[in-house]
């Protein structure tokens, strides 16, 4: 018990040194170019509802539980400290864990001073019966109080028992938003994925999402929200999307 | 023609974003003693460097007149917890601000 004790005040102790916030997000499908400030820890909150109709309809709700750490001026790392989903179908439903992950971002060129904005992503992530490997190039311009971003993705999985199911995907990402305030942002993202089964394209499966997002910020938190529809005809992949992030300083 | 309309919209809006220079570039004349307090131009280079990495975490950058020299450093203060800056940075960023606010005048 005292052990305990000793180790909550040692981590509240540190917890409380730190120098608070990584910064707010004004896209939620989306990466910016610019990495938390070294020594500043938050903690990022994900819950993401996808909603299918039709014949395999489901509902299924994604959380992420993320902590963001700035190491130098130019470079963040993440852990995602639990992935799990709470899913409804006719079938079943139930609470899964999904998988453990981390993330890092490493800041090549500034947004705003540079003629673009870039930075390269790299994420590893772990869970039962799932390895995953994402690489991702973030690029970003600041027009005054206009950001436009786009993310170029690709990802690895291999899954199931010995890891023998394969899938590889590419998308894209583009979005713009614009500050209407120091705290209010809103504006607009598009995902278009590519998905090869088996790192093959035969299926030719293209999905492409489109909707809003709109950002508010306060002192030490941020919370941003963007509704995905679907505007492609794909089976097994939601209509309706639609994720929220709070995050809040440490 | 609907299309061009937006396109054209669309293109107004970047160039008016744009014609603003948020953030100038540091020169010698910034680094003029005043009010008996000299600012080294190392101190300025620092103070813009900061001002576009840490400030953009958060928010886009303003246009340095939208508000007054009297103004700036408690907005600065205010929110230097957030950005981890230090003392010394946020002095920086500050000088900076204030530098680009009287080379203008």
């Amino acid at each position: 018990m005292k052990c305990t004790l000793r180790v909550g005040i040692f981590v509240a102790a540190i917890l409380s040194a730190l120098p608070s916030f990584g910064g707010a997000r004004h896209f939620t499908f989306l990466y910016e170019a610019n990495t938390s400030a070294p020594g500043s820890l938050e903690l990022e909150n994900w819950v993401t509802w996808r909603h299918a109709t039709g014949a395999g309809r489901f509902d299924q709700v994604d959380f992420r539980h993320e902590l963001e750490y700035g190491v130098t001026e130019r470079f963040q790392a993440s852990i995602y400290l639990a992935d799990w989903f709470y899913e409804t179908d006719p079938e079943h439903s139930g609470s899964t864990y999904s998988d453990t992950a981390i993330e890092l971002i490493y800041n090549l060129t500034n947004p705003v001073v540079d003629p673009l904005g870039l930075s390269i992503y790299g994420e590893l992530r772990a869970g039962d019966r799932l390895i995953e490997l994402e690489s991702k190039l973030i690029s970003q311009k600041n027009f005054g109080p206009l950001i436009l971003a786009y993310n170029a993705t690709l990802e690895s999985v291999w899954e199931g028992n010995d890891l023998a199911e394969r899938e590889g995907e590419f998308s894209q990402a583009l979005g713009a938003s614009y500050e209407i305030s120091p705290r209010i942002s809103a504006g607009i993202e598009l995902l278009h994925e590519f998905v090869f089964p088996e790192w093959h394209d035969t299926e030719k499966i293209r999905n492409f999402f489109v909707g809003p997002n709109v950002s508010y910020r306060h002192r030490n938190w941020f919370v941003t929200i963007t509704a995905l529809a679907q505007a492609t005809d794909t089976q097994d992949e939601p209509d309706f999307q639609l994720r929220t992030i709070f995050g809040m300083g440490l | 023609m609907k299309k061009v309309s937006i396109f054209v919209a669309l293109a107004c809006l970047l160039v008016s974003c744009k014609s603003t220079n948020y953030v100038p570039p540091v020169t010698s004349q910034m680094a003029t003693p005043r009010k008996g307090q000299h600012v080294d131009l190392a101190m300025l280079r620092e103070g813009r460097t900061l001002f576009v990495h840490r400030c953009i975490e958060c928010h886009t950058l303003p246009v340095l007149w939208r508000y007054s020299t009297e103004d700036w450093p408690d907005i600065v203060d205010n929110m230097s917890h957030r950005a981890s800056l230090k003392p010394a940075e946020r002095e920086a960023i500050i000088a900076y601000i204030l530098a680009v606010r009287f080379a203008e005048h």
